[in-house]
């Protein structure tokens, strides 16, 4: 009984490893990745198909959906090359930018004055990658087609109005019977590119009733439950009922949520879109190192709530390699195969203009 | 007829025998083996203690003794009082002590001494079931299902319970959230269920029959005999027993952090939002850096401290109340 | 007169003085209503778990879904299924190899305790410790590991063993001391007595005596490093492709994606979450069934 039991115990043993290795071989045969529509010829002069090597990135979440789908694609153009995307937020990015931890950093702002110190005197270059409604998202059962404006929202997000039946929300939504739930607050707890740049649409919109500022972490009231990342605000709108918060478009819609409409500086109230977006960036004069706001833009059709987001590189970087690598990667983040990504994944493109002068501004890396 | 083989250099005197000479080097080999995998123990214990007292040194000397003791929290002012967490363990381990006891205690004692053999196997299958579902997968049905569930439930009493005195401060209030104290209380004292109940059934098991059959002979109902007999021979081991599920309570990382609510305050309203320990160094430590992540490992250290404390204390009970019984 | 208890039935005409009082009976029934209605109480989580394990899981759960890659988060056009392949192959081959690591050496430290300490005071306080240490929170573990092996080595599969052989090991030992005890000390005192070497008694003798016992402990060792998270967290950078390479680079797990689609608002993020909650509780009720099925059937010397 005794070798009955040692021989039992090895094929159990054996089988066990058998159905690991099983797992492991049809595994890796089937790992797929979503196909990339895009044709092998590449349109922008600066992606060269050969470099090989690994490209550690981190930063925006808002660009986390973007890099996962353009990382993937990447692979069919260049086999060579390896893509880590860490969506961290961009102001951890930029620290690990400053840290040498990554190579580039996603932000949706620009590097702010009191972190220019950290850069320690490099130069670096912005490149735009993408354009982005921010989405109010909510969570009100069966109310769709929300609609607020700037001075609403400031009264919300400041904890000025605190039940959803407020008299200025009704005043919006003729028609709609808003339920007398209170009202949570989804925010960001890290330092973040979108809570920047929503901030900065308040300061620009509403800027007699806006009192926090601007800045990548603001001080909202104390009520508000805040979330790591644009997917934990997304979590805590869709788990708690009467929430309301701010977050990329892209990751609202594949969470699922509803978003508000908000009213533009021409007076319509326009519903978040990547049309809406594109509409909202035609309107946009980058300054020389390419940064822009993309803040209520006027025009009728313009999302009044749309962003933007940068890949920072430094100028001088120590390898050959890495600029190939850092050229090939960005360069086919904005040919058109890249650029054709965003609007499935509820993003927009940049406008042509922009592009083409990104692309440009490749050619200035050095090694 | 004593073992032959441990005889060391050959003694004086005697023909020399094979086998009472030196220990084959293999012999020798497969001993030593033994040890260093016996201490091995140890010496993860203190290597653990070691590498994050030097980590969390940043922080330790930092933060000083005042600040030590402090509970605020905040991230982006550097400030990194660890209190709010402690507060959150013990009160939630607390928690589910009180709901835990009663019922482990109940099904142990139906186990050791009501069921007859043959029925107490499939429950003892059941207890088992419930001991090896992963505490992650607890937590994903705690924050899917349990969670959503008691938001409604809590408010209701809440609601009931608003304006009397005591009650009103620990089950009442305005924040209430489904993801609190009380419901990580409720999922960890699932999880302790199991151990406490096979522990606490291992020392009521070694209780002489003597004693019991004596208390029968009395005229004993059984209650009375459990009262009477099993009760003091076995309430330093159910004791230890309780002790290592408390110590389990604290421990326990991810289904308390899927359920406890993330937010550190310290609040006497049970059915807020709150954290713990092992939960906030879950779910922090990927974005966390510098003096934040020496923090967070220092907060790894303190509940380390603690659970080996409580484990050392359980364990010396145990084992004093197991000897006293082999005793007897 | 020892044999008048209560539990026998009355005489016919004797007049019965064991009666007790009907308050004494009513609370002796009382409380063993109580004990039964414990037992209820912790049927009901089970059961709910259960169930909702299985039906939700079971909605998610297909050969693809055990082979396929995990979705990114925003499923492409036309995308239509869900994955868990990688963390499958992770589990398997992270928690293989913690219990490669675990099960020599927790064997031989309870053989150490039990055969080479006696009663020496080293292998008292390694026995106490180890029982210690099974109480060391896995979120401890984890952040021993990061440490003293992540900071200096990088993320990989291999951290991750290391760690779930940390919690394994104390499991082993103190589940392979127990069965070691058991063994009779004749059968040692017969095979010194022929002559063997005290290796060669534990080895060829004492072990393979209870080896059924020894497997059915390291059989739920490992159920229980299976379903662990917390270590993980730490260890392996939970990513979403498959990595074969135990040595190098961030890996994936069943626990750690559950963990990771237990907070994700995505959509789809909620069925791939329920998917390996079943395959993992499945995993691990395996296990404890064929634990069982060695206790029964192949332990030759049991309590």
């Amino acid at each position: 009984m005794q070798l009955r039991g040692r021989k039992q115990a090895i094929t159990a043993g054996g089988a066990v490893v058998a159905v690991a290795l099983l797992a492991a071989c049809s595994s890796n045969s089937s790992s797929s990745a979503p196909s990339s529509s895009g044709s092998s010829s590449a349109s922008s002069s600066a992606s060269t198909s050969t470099a090989s090597g690994t490209i550690n990135a981190a930063g925006s979440t808002f660009q986390t959906n973007f890099q996962q789908a353009a990382i993937s694609a990447f692979k069919s153009v260049d086999p060579n090359a390896t893509v880590n995307y860490d969506g961290v937020g961009s102001g951890t990015g930029r620290q690990d930018l400053y840290g040498n931890t990554v190579l580039i950093a996603g932000s949706d702002s620009p590097v702010p004055a009191k972190e220019m110190a950290s850069l320690k005197g490099k130069a670096i270059l912005y490149f735009p990658v993408q354009i982005g409604p921010i989405a109010i998202a909510y969570n009100l059962q069966g109310i769709t087609g929300l609609k607020l404006d700037a001075a609403t929202l400031s009264g919300i997000f400041q904890g000025q109005i605190t039940t959803w039946n407020n008299s200025a929300i009704a005043a919006l939504n003729p028609g709609v019977t808003l339920p007398s739930t209170k009202i949570t607050l989804a925010v960001r707890s890290d330092s973040s590119g979108t809570t920047q740049n929503f901030s900065q649409y308040l300061v620009d919109a509403a800027p007699s009733t806006w009192k926090l500022g601007t800045a990548s972490t603001i001080s909202w009231p104390s009520t508000a439950r805040a979330g790591d990342g644009g997917s934990g605000v997304a979590q805590i709108v869709k788990s708690t009922p009467g929430a309301i918060g701010y977050v990329d478009f892209s990751t609202a819609t594949a969470s699922g949520l509803s978003a508000a409409s908000v009213k533009n500086s021409a007076g319509d109230f326009v519903a978040p879109s990547s049309a809406a977006a594109t509409a909202a960036a035609s309107h946009v004069t980058p300054k020389s190192d390419l940064t822009f706001v993309t803040a209520d833009e006027p025009g009728a059709t313009s999302y009044p709530v749309t962003y933007q987001s940068w890949d920072i590189v430094y100028k001088n970087q120590p390898s050959a390699n890495d600029v190939a690598l850092i050229k090939a990667y960005i360069g086919y983040l904005l040919s058109s195969q890249g650029q054709a990504l965003l609007t499935p994944l509820n993003l927009a493109p940049l406008p042509t203009s922009i592009d083409s002068a990104a692309v440009a501004q490749l050619s200035q890396l050095t090694s | 007829m004593s073992t032959v083989v441990k005889a060391g250099p050959a003694h004086a005197a005697g023909p020399a025998h094979p086998l009472a000479h030196r220990r084959p080097l293999g012999d020798r080999g497969f001993a030593l083996l033994a040890l260093i995998a016996g201490l091995l123990v140890l010496v993860i214990l203190v290597l653990i203690a070691i590498t994050t007292a030097q980590q969390s040194a940043n922080w330790f000397s930092t933060i000083g003794l005042k600040g030590f003791f402090s509970s605020t929290w905040t991230v982006s002012a550097n400030k990194f009082g660890p209190m709010a967490f402690v507060y959150g363990t013990v009160i939630s381990s607390v928690i589910a002590l009180i709901i835990s006891v009663p019922i482990s205690l109940g099904v142990s004692l139906l186990l050791t001494e009501v069921l007859p053999r043959q029925w107490a196997r499939p429950i003892v299958y059941v207890i088992d079931l419930l001991a090896v579902v992963p505490s992650v997968v607890w937590g994903l049905w705690g924050i899917l299902i349990l969670v959503p569930w008691l938001q409604k439930i809590y408010a209701d009493i809440a609601s009931g319970l608003n304006g009397i005195p005591v009650l009103d401060s620990l089950f009442s209030g305005a924040n209430i959230s489904g993801a609190s104290f009380f419901t990580a209380g409720i999922i960890l004292a699932i999880m302790i269920t199991p151990i406490i109940t096979s522990l606490s059934r291992e020392v009521i098991a070694t209780v002489p029959a003597i004693d019991k059959e004596g208390a029968y002979a009395l005229g004993a109902t059984r209650w009375e005999m459990i009262r009477g007999a099993v009760w003091p021979h076995s309430q330093g081991g159910v004791v230890g027993a309780i002790l290592i599920g408390l110590g389990r309570a604290m421990g326990e990382t991810i289904a308390a952090a899927l359920v406890i609510g993330d937010s550190p305050e310290v609040t006497s309203h049970l059915f807020y939002s709150g954290f713990s320990m092992p939960a906030v160094i879950a779910l922090e430590f990927g974005e966390a850096s510098g003096e934040f992540r020496s923090a967070l490992i220092g907060i790894g250290l303190l509940l380390f401290v603690i659970t080996l404390v409580v484990n050392l204390f359980a364990r010396a009970i145990v084992e004093r109340s197991a000897r006293k019984m082999r005793g007897a | 007169m020892a044999s008048a208890t209560a539990r026998h039935g009355r005489q016919p005409g004797v007049p019965d003085l064991r009666e007790p009082a009907g308050w004494r009976r009513g609370k002796n029934q009382l409380m063993t209503a109580l004990m039964v209605l414990a037992f209820l109480i912790v049927l009901v989580p089970l059961v709910l778990v259960l169930y909702l394990v299985i039906q939700k899981g079971a909605q998610a759960i297909s050969w693809q879904f055990l082979t396929g890659s995990i979705p990114p988060n925003v499923m492409p056009l036309g995308f239509n299924g869900s994955g868990m392949g990688p963390a499958v192959v992770g589990t398997l081959e992270i928690t293989g190899f913690a219990a490669l690591m675990a099960i020599p050496l927790g064997v031989l430290g309870a053989v150490y305790i039990n055969e080479y300490g006696g009663r020496s005071v080293l292998s008292k306080v390694i026995s106490f410790m180890s029982d210690v240490m099974t109480g060391v929170p896995s979120v401890v573990m984890g952040l021993f590991i990061y440490t003293i092996w992540v900071l200096h080595f990088g993320y990989s599969g291999l951290a991750g063993s290391f760690a779930l052989a940390c919690l394994m090991l104390p499991i082993v030992i103190r589940s392979t001391y127990e069965m070691l005890r058991l063994v009779p000390d004749n059968l040692r005192q017969g095979s010194y007595a022929l002559g063997a070497t005290k290796s060669r008694v534990t080895l060829t003798v004492v072990l393979p005596a209870a080896v059924g016992g020894i497997v059915s402990g390291c059989l739920l060792a490992v159920a229980r490093a299976a379903g662990e998270t917390a270590p993980l967290l730490f260890t392996i950078l939970t990513v979403e492709t498959t990595n074969t390479n135990l040595f190098s680079g961030a890996n994936t797990a069943l626990s750690a994606q559950i963990f990771a689609n237990a907070t994700s608002p995505y959509v789809g993020a909620e069925a791939r979450a329920w998917g390996a909650a079943l395959t993992l509780i499945v995993i691990a009720f395996v296990l404890m069934i064929v634990a069982r099925i060695i206790t029964a059937r192949f332990t030759r010397y049991s309590r």
